[in-house]
């Protein structure tokens, strides 16, 4: 057997290691997890009721379709940025759901005082 | 100042790379949306939001600056466009809750404020009512009974035998009630003729209505408002007195005004 010098396993194991760690980036799964609870929240806020915030929903959950089409051919920087325009839409669409809500009811509220005002002038 | 900051950002941005560049309309978009926002009740009511969106659109001209025609840069500026959206929103969310709760304050203040003045209104019309019921009592015979309460005026003081017009005396004594009884002009009236029982029933039943219909048309002269007042006549039916002798005769020849309660 041949003889392996000392320092010839250390150039190896850290050869090993280093391919290792950039085989591993390279194939580390695309972190959906903020873009579909971001959707699943958006949805549950009522979302598809609210005309503006259906419309960042459902361009958040094509950006999502579309990151992850990316991710697959292996582009994961443009899947990663993708990503980050769905969370974006799905955000801004939580937000819409709750603020049309928000303002009918200061209409609401804004009409009730109105109305007694004119009941009691 | 932070848009101080960010303009100063932009221009020194069109400087390097505006002549040998296109803004991408992501950044342009972004920019507009941030300083609708920032001009908007975000600044005041959402400045947590803004700040994030503030620093989403600095990362995008950080990116413009460096790749001014990725990818990366056109997603940046479309995330920072839509932080700023989302910052928009809540400022206006934040406006309009502000103006719920100050309509709900307001709606409790008028609330307690009818209330007050319907007790004082209360308490007004219940010291009216006193009043008018003293002065009628001194005026006339005066009872409380389950129609309401019931003023009666002798027939002898208010019309001349077998007829329906007022004797000039009785138009001083109508003077005196209706005054005390504009005081409670808030209640329903009826106004009830009665006869004795000599003569026919439906000669008495005539007379009776006549003579209500003379008092009735007499308080509303005077100012008693006419929705609010009837006049009955009940005839000989309703006797109070026995009608064998004249002194009970005299008694049933009357006009009672009720007040209802």
């Amino acid at each position: 057997m041949k003889h392996v010098s000392k320092n010839g396993i250390m150039v190896f194991a850290v050869a090993v290691v280093a391919t290792a760690i950039v085989a591993g980036c390279a194939n580390a799964p695309l972190r959906t997890e903020a873009s579909t609870s971001g959707i699943r929240a958006a949805e549950e806020a009522g979302a598809a009721k609210v005309p503006q915030a259906s419309l960042h929903l459902q361009l958040a959950k094509e950006e999502l379709e579309l990151a992850k089409a990316l991710a697959a051919k292996g582009k994961k920087d443009e899947a990663a940025s993708m990503l980050l325009r769905a969370e974006a839409d799905a955000e801004l669409a939580v937000v819409l759901s709750h603020g049309d809500a928000e303002k009918s009811e200061a209409m609401a509220a804004v009409e009730r005082v109105r109305q007694l005002r004119k009941d009691n002038q | 100042m932070k848009t101080k900051q960010l303009l100063i950002l932009v221009t020194f941005v069109a400087l390097f790379a505006g002549c040998a560049t296109v803004t991408p309309n992501e950044l342009i978009s972004a920019r507009s949306a941030y300083r609708l926002a920032s001009e908007g009740p975000a600044e005041q009511l959402a400045p947590a939001e803004l700040h994030k969106a503030h620093e989403a659109l600095v990362l995008a001209e950080q990116s413009f600056l460096k790749e001014p025609d990725s990818q990366k840069t056109k997603d940046l500026a479309y995330v920072a466009q839509r932080k700023s959206e989302q910052a928009g929103t809540l400022g206006a969310m934040a406006a309009d809750k502000a103006r719920k709760d100050k309509a709900n304050v307001d709606f409790q203040k008028k609330q307690t404020e009818i209330v007050k003045q319907g007790k004082q209104d209360l308490s007004d019309s219940e010291k009216r009512t006193a009043d008018a019921l003293a002065a009628l009592a001194a005026l006339a015979a005066v009872k409380e009974e389950e129609r309401g309460l019931v003023v009666t005026l002798s027939g002898g003081v208010l019309f001349q035998s077998a007829k329906a017009t007022l004797l000039s005396s009785a138009e001083v004594k109508l003077d005196q009630v209706a005054n005390a009884l504009l005081a409670v002009s808030a209640r329903n009236l009826i106004v009830e003729g009665h006869t004795d029982s000599r003569g026919s029933e439906s000669y008495n039943q005539g007379l009776s209505q006549r003579r209500a219909d003379v008092v009735r048309d007499y308080l509303v002269k005077k100012g008693y408002p006419a929705d609010r007042i009837q006049s009955r006549g009940k005839g000989e039916g309703s006797p109070i007195a026995n009608n064998a002798s004249p002194e009970g005769r005299a008694n049933n020849r009357r006009v009672e005004i009720i007040i209802e309660r």
